[in-house]
């Protein structure tokens, strides 16, 4: 490929979603056509894009395009391995949702407002994904705060502005660490690209106390948006946001940001043997075991299915982190796989809620008794999604726990599986009544209320198409995941290289 | 040199001009601010290429002459303030929410660019205290164009700056008495740390910090800049208070001696923190737009004042960037945010902070610029804003005794956070059905926006200029 084409590729993919985005502000309400092909233009040009270098990327070529910014920091954008997975979970989700989304809000007002700071947001989530260091990480980190907060008011409702206003006191908090934490290290050394096995080894001795500091600054900056305990308390709330931002925020954009950033500070910043020397990886270790336990035990006192499905969220996150404190190459591959496992199961079980929520009105779990007659397709999609998240086989989520639990055999830490056995029951707790409410107990006399979306016969005209089969996709594709994940093409695979790359092995 | 000295004269000679002319005002004051920021701009040039220049004014040799000394520091100041007149000119000619359309302002806001551009190029105590005079009587002028509800603020205004000014020229006398000389350059061969000079120093300090409100003094700015008419409030936020701020820089980094210098470097980091947390403290609390905004400039001086006092007290030459980035990076942002805070006030007609309740949807543009000028204040990357942030942050990093002042950043960062997104947030909120006196002004929504854009541009320049920053500062200092 030619190295001019190479090096604008990182900034082409983050402006297929940038432009459209910022077209879409100057658009009319009424021009619902326009905004829509705008809106899957960028959509699939992405797509185009991200597999190309997806291609680039394992055929070890490399991207990388960068722009002076500071003495010592400059602006940089490449792909590697690690960020592609994410580039590509989050093109791809970006898809389903923004589907999705046109579909949930037909006839909704300041939808011009709405599309735009979507397409902003995923800019944001691709930015940070394929950010070369912590300048540009940080960033991308706190444009993605500020692209999500209207979204997360655009109800507009006192809830949504209450939750607005606690998501931004949380992420604009976490935002400042990690702004102080990225100045501290940079005044030590600049802030040089990432590499795998991290840039922070010759100073260990010199600057034990700047780079401990360093880490607890960035990690507590980072937890917030990984909803870490506890920096968690802005997730509940903020699932008063509409179906599909929801779905982004807990899937694709603002969680996973956390996490990956976690991911990008251990591997590529601090690196293995610099984190056992500062004695880092046991306090995040138990940092990630305390928020998983919390996090299935909140979810379980939940009466909302949408709040059920964010307490989930808290708890699953942290397996990802779990998986890189471990700081073995088996545990690690669990928690990059999980990254995007969590994504599709996630996101599947949003579009789930929001499909009951919409079409019939339910939104609490005591109303989800016979579910699945009137709204098979759904409810068999939430089924594969819960059922991942529990961690049954074939769905992606066993591959996760099976190599987080194998990786911390391997690096001994046995309390691990107890951890993660008992959290294996509580999600089988919380998930398991709502998939046996909705297949085998009786349906009501009549639904809280009937949209009639799509006709409201139960099958492919359950609900509205743009609702129904972003789902029924992504439910697909979590299965497919874990099926195929032996083959070549499965997030596994992948996951396994970026662990070779990082790992050196 | 000599298109420095046309940058000030051009507005002095449009302002005496126009007190004869009295018509076409709006025309040519924007053509001379123009003209202005082209001799600027070109002086600027001559002098990041030629060197530093010196005039001595009516051909005498110094002492005795006024020395005008034309640095790269002082070329950037004269473009900048030239931009920003001519800014806020076609602001105050074109919006139709402008109360300064047919008003004395066009004469005053040329003296008053006239004046601030005689300050930067100025090293000498004397003519300074003439400037700050002459500033200080304009600027309350053009706070009394508000009408009768702006006179309390503008004769308390009015008292305290004759006071500062007092202050000033006391230290001026005593240093006079004892050194016999007024230039800075000269003062700073011979000054020594001996008590007249510190309580001198400290006069000088009292009155310059009072004029530039600087924290613990500040009190008069709120109801000045609030009441103001909103092109003066932007012209006195951006510009007026950074004048003081200037000598009491060029005062302690090159007259005054070094352990004088260290000690009240100290005092002046730890008023800077101070200011950044009651200035933030105010803006958080206080339910009206315009007082928000001038709350916030109050919290922001602080950064500058800590990036001065910081500097003195640990000689780190950074620091210089880290203020005069600032500088650039405050004006800017400030001068948008009150252009936009006055625009909204005037389209949704209250002063209040809760009548911005959906202003996304009412006034969707200026909201924008306010809050792309809030982002800036806050310190987002990669924002003016956010390069004086870093700039000030890497010496407080670099030592483990110099942590706690970054909790002072911390803070000041988080505070100026809160207050920017209370309008935010307002403004996301759904608007209510507008009144029948709503008539937007789309144009002058834009123009409030090309402040803020600016100061986001400085990104596009920012390692270049924090580079040509570290040299010109060096050499100066």
């Amino acid at each position: 490929m030619n190295p001019t084409i190479a090096a604008m590729l990182p900034p082409a993919i983050v402006l297929t979603s940038l432009i459209p985005g910022l077209l879409i502000f100057a658009l009319r309400e009424d021009q619902y056509r326009l905004r829509t092909q705008l809106n899957m233009a960028g959509v699939f040009l992405k797509l185009a894009l991200v597999g190309l270098m997806l291609y680039g990327v394992n055929q070890g070529l490399s991207f990388r395009f960068a722009l002076p910014f500071l003495p010592g920091g400059e602006l940089i954008l490449h792909a590697d391995a690690m960020s592609l997975q994410f580039v590509a979970l989050s093109s791809v989700l970006w898809l389903a949702t923004t589907i999705y989304a046109i579909g949930y809000l037909e006839g909704a007002p300041l939808r011009s407002r709405f599309f735009g700071y979507f397409s902003l947001c995923v800019s944001a989530t691709v930015g940070l994904a394929l950010a070369g260091n912590l300048v540009t990480f940080l960033l991308f980190y706190e444009l993605l705060t500020l692209a999500t907060f209207p979204l997360v008011v655009h109800r507009g409702t006192a809830g949504a502005m209450r939750a607005g206003r606690i998501y931004l006191a949380y992420t604009l908090g976490g935002g400042t660490l990690l702004l102080m934490g990225v100045a501290l290290l940079h005044a030590l050394t600049g802030s040089p690209e990432f590499v795998p096995g991290g840039y922070l080894a010759p100073l260990v001795d010199s600057h034990r106390a700047g780079l401990i500091l360093a880490f607890v600054l960035l990690v507590a900056g980072l937890g917030v948006k990984a909803a870490l305990i506890p920096m968690h308390g802005w997730l509940p709330t903020a699932m008063v946001a509409p179906a599909p931002v929801s779905a982004l925020l807990h899937a694709v954009a603002v969680v996973k940001a956390g996490a990956f950033g976690i991911m990008r500070v251990v591997y590529d910043v601090y690196g293995v043997e610099p984190m056992q020397l500062l004695q880092l990886t046991q306090p995040l270790l138990w940092l990630a075991a305390a928020t998983i336990m919390y996090g299935s035990i909140k979810a379980l006192q939940q009466q909302e299915l949408k709040k059920r499905l964010a307490y989930s969220t808290v708890s699953q996150v942290s397996y990802i982190t779990l998986g890189v404190a471990l700081l073995g190459p088996v545990a690690a591959v669990g928690g990059m796989v999980h990254l995007v496992h969590q994504g599709l199961m996630k996101i599947t079980l949003f579009f789930c809620a929001g499909n009951f929520a919409e079409t019939l009105h339910v939104h609490r779990i005591r109303q989800m008794n016979g579910l699945g007659k009137r709204m098979p397709f759904t409810m068999a999609a939430f089924t594969v999604g819960a059922l991942g998240m529990i961690g049954v086989p074939p769905i992606a989520g066993f591959i996760s726990k099976w190599y987080l639990g194998s990786g911390a055999l391997e690096v001994d830490q046995g309390w691990v599986i107890v951890i993660l056995v008992i959290a294996g029951l509580l999600n089988a707790a919380y998930f398991l009544p709502l998939v046996y409410r909705g297949w085998f107990m009786r349906a009501p006399e009549t639904w809280p209320g009937d949209a009639k979306l799509g006709g409201g016969i139960p099958g492919r005209r359950e609900t509205h198409w743009m609702l129904l089969w972003p789902t029924v996709f992504t439910a697909v594709l979590s299965l497919l995941a874990g099926i195929l994940a032996g083959t070549d093409l499965s997030p596994l695979a992948w996951a396994q290289l970026i662990v070779q790359r990082e790992f050196g092995l | 040199m000599n298109l420095a000295l046309l940058s000030m004269l051009l507005p002095l000679a449009t302002a005496l001009l126009l007190l004869a002319l009295r018509s076409r005002s709006a025309l040519l004051v924007i053509l001379s601010s123009a003209l202005a920021l082209g001799a600027g701009s070109g002086a600027l040039f001559q002098v990041v290429d030629g060197g530093s220049e010196t005039l001595l004014l009516g051909g005498w040799d110094s002492p005795l002459a006024i020395r005008f000394h034309l640095t790269p520091v002082t070329g950037m100041l004269l473009a900048f303030t030239a931009l920003i007149h001519f800014l806020v000119a076609i602001y105050a000619a074109r919006s139709r929410h402008s109360q300064t359309r047919h008003s004395d302002y066009w004469p005053l806001s040329c003296l008053l660019h006239g004046s601030l551009a005689a300050l930067w190029l100025s090293r000498d105590l004397f003519n300074w205290y003439v400037t700050l005079e002459l500033l200080g009587l304009i600027s309350v002028a053009l706070v009394a164009l508000a009408g009768p509800k702006a006179y309390r603020a503008a004769l308390r205004y009015l008292l305290l700056s004759l006071m500062a000014s007092l202050c000033y020229l006391l230290g001026v006398a005593l240093l006079y008495g004892q050194y016999g000389v007024l230039d800075v350059g000269l003062l700073a061969e011979v000054t020594q740390a001996d008590h007249t000079t510190s309580a001198a120093l400290m006069l000088m300090t009292l009155g310059l910090m009072l004029k530039a409100a600087l924290w613990p003094l500040h009190l008069w700015l709120p109801p000045a800049h609030a009441g103001a008419p909103t092109a003066v409030s932007a012209l006195l936020s951006a510009l007026v208070v950074k004048g003081p701020l200037f000598i009491l820089w060029l005062l302690w980094s090159q007259a005054a001696p070094a352990e004088i210098g260290q000690q009240a470097g100290f005092l002046m980091a730890v008023a800077g923190v101070l200011a950044l947390l009651s200035g933030g403290w105010s803006a958080m609390r206080t339910p009206y737009i315009k007082t928000l905004v001038a709350y916030s400039t109050v919290a922001q001086l602080g950064y500058a004042l800590m990036a001065l006092g910081l500097l003195l007290f640990w000689q780190i030459p950074e620091l210089h960037v880290a203020l005069w980035l600032f500088v650039l990076a405050h004006g800017l942002a400030k001068l948008s945010m009150f252009l936009a805070a006055g625009e909204m006030q005037a389209t949704l007609g209250s002063r209040r902070l809760t009548s911005l309740k959906g202003a996304t949807q009412t006034v969707p543009v200026a909201m924008f610029a306010f809050a792309v000028a809030g982002g800036s204040l806050i310190g987002l990357p990669p924002s003016g804003g956010f390069l004086a942030k870093w700039v000030l942050l890497q010496p407080l990093f670099l030592e483990p005794s110099h942590w706690p002042w970054a909790v002072g950043v911390l803070l000041g960062t988080l505070a100026s956070a809160v207050y920017v997104f209370r309008v935010v947030s307002l403004a996301f909120d759904r608007a209510e059905p507008m009144g029948p006196n709503y008539r937007p002004d789309r144009f002058a929504q834009w123009l409030t926006m090309l402040p803020a854009l600016l100061v986001w541009g400085m990104a596009l320049v920012s390692e270049p200029l924090i580079e040509w920053l570290t040299g010109v500062t060096r050499v100066s200092a």
